[in-house]
């Protein structure tokens, strides 16, 4: 079947998502949730696209492509929403993400630059620094649960879970006594996807921007 | 100033391509390449972490030579190179090439391997040529061969995620494969239908349908069992069989004699666990078998593997999509080392240097003249040694007094060289022997390829410089060839790829240009279509057809007796790597610094043995302690330990006892004796300990 992203024409295989035909044409939309080597988890909101037709902005991860289909990466609501989602995500830690993460590209693509509209509660700094490896840095999780997913998905050691509620949602490494103490195999396959460097590695930490 | 490329592991044989970045000579990070054809995004914490080795203090920077007084002190590259072409030709002239050995290194790239070879034969005159495929897979490269046709998987790992079931037998791949072991994790959630079989219960048995524990060393009586059980129930691919094989009859009538009851006899597994385990893979759409070395390091570990592949061919499971047999290797270019020659009966692509043709296609390109019998195997060279006949040897990139077996044995044979030449990047156990030393270079510092556990032909690159004045493998090698007069004419190592093409009809398209970022996987026709899947149409022996092999059980070389009790599996964990040569030089040594042998509780309460205790581990070749670790794991009257610390010489409890057809070490079976080493004396059980 044929879909138009952007005025040109895609072909895409039935059951190819809407982000999949995105890529194939060649244009881009922000993820914050999506890692491809993950099943699309369609949570966080960013990677929102206008469609003609339907009643307001989707999802592209997790949105199917459909016959006809006209998607619009440009959609000025869908953005705005976007931006919005980021900068409410933003507002709620303590520093800036490293200019590297994928949190900070994306806020940079969606143009949430500058003083932040709605300043609040952050988190606490709360970093684990027991393993050889892998640095915990709670206060930087945005709960976006790619990191459990990884450990989940494409490792199997199930280590990661997510914890907490609302404003306290965050991600423990086993019972919360850290990854040396729990199944933890030290892939990092978690570092690897974390999109804001809440899981980074050790010796990488006096490189980050803090 | 920052290098970014990507490279592939120089960890174990999966092959995981990774992207590496550097900076002021030394690597910073290291990240999965999402398009790695192996690991997809994905990798170990040996391949992701373990680099600190690259720039350890105790890296080799500088040739060393044994003064007269036994101490290695620092020399000159054009002094030690000066010493061993005196030497070697020394030795040639008075012994004859044939008193002169080397080793390849299956950690070094495809061109270094075939340098190394290519010297040995050339340069110096002899096929004493082997390398470490010795001691763990030549039984699987001897009868793959022997059935199939080419020394190498049939297919690749995408096939995991292709099967409905799968066997896993003798192999640990959480553990030592872990990129793999996470695959058929994951395939398993989905749905994969895993049997598994191991004297241990490993990881992948708790997500697994059903695993089968035999005693160590009765895997062919598993897998004759298997057969039986095929042949039995009517779950034979007759057109199949009729079509594409020979020898089905001779073994049909072998069968009979391995059912169910008399095969759980022998190896101790339920007859119904058999029998569910024959129709999970026989009744499967697509089934694949993968194993390790707990089906090799036996005395008749390569007729195991020639009964693995019975077993696919009486189902039909063989060339297509989902229905392979994938052999884990275990180093990162173990199946390259043997691919080019690196064998003292073959060229590369196992061609062999008694076919008179090949040779003289050999001998043509070389400009030398060469003997059409073949060389010493890595056990004949240190008896040789042992005997007086052998005077010299070359070990490139090998701890061999470290991971050989007969510890003892490979000690007296390197203090029986005249001259022993170590190029490593490391001092190491084998370097305390050696007269000259060669700082070399590691998989991160230079460039090359290496071919996976799946033939696949990736590149290398380096990220950084070797340090000091170390020099890559392939300079090395080549600047020595050509002081002993026979110069290579090779300026990089994609020279060395185009002669290989030249000479090797299955590598007839390859070069490091058309291997880009995905890797070919050989056979390689000259237009550079690569073989993903072998045997879709034919088999490559005479007739195109495959053959089985009528082959019984017969116990291995290593039987418990009053004086031996208990019998001792070896194998790796997961934090380090073989020797530990490099994960021990690196903070995996925090997470785990030291070796422990796994006990039952049974024998551990039997024997007095509680969790952390210090025990004697005694064989009827040698005698180790290590801590004892009680777990359920294991069977009662097995324990296990690893092999990655010198401080544990576990090698030393290994005797002779060899694979009959390809002498790989039978490291999987050793009678020993556990008792406990108390620093005071215990007068009360240790019930005393649990109440």
């Amino acid at each position: 079947m044929r879909v138009i992203v952007d005025d040109s024409d895609v072909d895409v295989q039935a059951g190819t998502t809407v982000l999949q035909a995105v890529r194939l044409s060649g244009g881009f939309v922000p993820t914050l949730c999506f890692d491809e080597r993950q099943e699309p988890f369609g949570a966080c909101r960013v990677c929102m696209v206008g469609v003609r037709g339907a009643s307001g902005p989707l999802p592209a991860c997790t949105t199917l492509c459909r016959d006809g289909m006209v998607i619009d990466t440009r959609d000025e609501t869908a953005r705005r929403i976007a931006a919005a989602t980021v900068e409410l995500v933003l507002s709620e830690l303590p520093q800036p993400p490293g200019e590297g993460t994928e949190l900070a590209a994306i806020a940079r693509d969606l143009g949430v630059e500058g003083e932040l509209r709605w300043p609040g509660a952050v988190h606490e700094r709360r970093e684990d620094l027991r393993h050889p490896y892998l640095a915990l840095r709670q206060e930087l999780c945005i709960s976006c649960g790619r990191c459990v997913r990884a450990c989940d998905e494409v490792q199997g050691a199930f280590a990661l879970t997510a914890v907490g509620r609302g404003f306290d949602a965050n991600i423990a490494a086993g019972m919360d006594q850290g990854f040396r103490d729990s199944t933890c195999v030290s892939c990092g396959a978690c570092a690897d996807t974390c999109p804001t460097d809440a899981i980074t590695e050790i010796s990488l930490l006096a490189m980050i921007e803090r | 100033m920052d290098r970014d490329l990507t490279t592939t592991c120089g960890y174990c044989g999966v092959g995981c391509r990774l992207e590496a970045h550097a900076s002021d000579g030394k690597v910073i990070t290291i990240a999965p390449a999402l398009d790695g054809p192996a690991n997809k995004g994905h990798t170990c914490l040996k391949g992701r972490f373990a680099h600190q080795f690259s720039r350890h203090r105790e890296r080799l920077d500088s040739p060393l030579i044994r003064d007269g007084d036994g101490e290695l002190r620092r020399a000159s590259w054009e002094e030690a190179i000066a010493l061993i072409v005196s030497e070697l030709t020394r030795i040639r002239d008075a012994d004859g090439p044939d008193a002169i050995a080397g080793l390849a290194s299956s950690r070094a790239t495809n061109e270094d391997c075939y340098v190394m070879q290519r010297m040995m034969r050339a340069a110096i005159g002899t096929h004493n040529i082997d390398n470490c495929s010795r001691v763990c897979h030549s039984p699987t490269s001897w009868a793959l061969r022997k059935s199939f046709g080419l020394s190498g998987a049939t297919g690749s790992f995408d096939d995991i995620e292709a099967a409905d079931a799968a066997i896993l037998i003798g192999a640990n791949p959480t553990e030592a494969h872990p990129v793999a072991g996470a695959r058929i994790k994951q395939a398993t959630l989905r749905g994969l239908k895993l049997v598994t079989i191991d004297p241990r219960r490993i990881e992948l048995a708790d997500y697994g349908v059903l695993h089968l524990s035999p005693r160590p060393g009765t895997n062919a009586a598993v897998m004759l069992g298997l057969a039986h059980v095929v042949a039995r129930d009517g779950l034979v691919d007759q057109p199949f069989l009729a079509a594409r094989t020979e020898g089905y009859d001779e073994t049909r009538a072998l069968l009979e004699d391995y059912t169910p009851a008399d095969v759980q006899r022998i190896s101790g597994v339920p007859a119904a666990d058999l029998q569910r385990a024959a129709h999970i893979y026989a009744e499967a759409g697509e089934a694949s078998v993968m194993w390790g070395l707990g089906v090799t390091e036996h005395r008749y570990g390569s007729e195991v593997v020639r009964l693995i592949c019975n077993l696919a061919l009486m189902c039909g499971k063989v060339g297509r999509r989902g229905s392979a047999l994938l052999p884990l290797r275990g180093q990162n270019n173990v199946q390259g080392s043997s691919d080019m020659g690196a064998l003292p009966d073959t060229f590369t692509g196992y061609q062999s240097v008694a076919d008179e043709s090949v040779a003289r296609r050999f001998e043509e390109r070389w400009g030398v003249s060469m003997k059409r019998e073949r060389g010493l195997k890595i056990p004949e060279m240190f008896s040789a040694a042992v005997a007086g006949d052998l005077k010299a040897m070359y070990i490139f990139g090998e701890d061999v007094a470290q991971t050989d077996p007969d510890t003892t044995h490979v000690i007296a044979a390197l203090e029986s060289l005249e001259l022993l030449v170590v190029q490593d990047i490391f001092e190491n156990e084998t370097t305390r022997y050696a007269d000259v030393v060669l700082p070399a270079s590691s998989f991160l510092e230079k460039g090359g390829t290496f071919t996976n556990a799946e033939r696949r032909i990736q590149l290398v690159a380096p990220a950084i410089d070797p340090p000091g004045d170390a020099r890559t493998d392939f300079d090395i090698l080549t600047t020595i060839s050509a002081a002993l007069g026979h110069d290579m004419g090779f300026q990089t190592p994609a020279d060395a790829m185009d002669e290989i093409a030249a000479l090797t009809p299955d590598w007839a398209g390859v070069s490091h240009e058309r291997i880009g970022r995905g890797g070919l996987q050989w056979p390689v026709a000259a237009d550079g279509t690569d073989s993903p899947i072998l045997y879709e149409d034919a088999f490559e022996l005479p007739g195109g057809r495959a053959l089985l092999a009528a082959l019984p059980y017969k116990p291995p070389g290593s039987e418990v007796s009053d004086a031996f009790p208990v019998i001792l599996v070896t194998g790796r964990r997961l934090e380090h790597y073989n020797a530990g040569t490099m994960t021990r030089r690196t903070h995996n040594l925090d997470l785990v610094g030291s070796e422990w042998l796994e006990i039952h509780p049974d024998d551990a309460e039997r024997l007095w043995i509680e969790d952390g205790s210090l025990v004697s581990v005694r064989s009827a070749h040698g005698r180790i302690e290590l801590h004892a670790h009680v777990t359920a794991r294991i069977e009662p009257g097995h324990v296990f330990t690893a092999f990655h610390f010198p401080e544990v010489r576990t090698n030393l409890l290994i005797g002779p006892s060899a694979d009959v057809n390809t002498s790989c070490p039978e490291y999987k079976v050793v009678a020993v004796d556990v008792r406990p080493v108390s620093e005071k004396p215990r007068r009360t059980p240790a019930i005393a300990a649990a109440g």
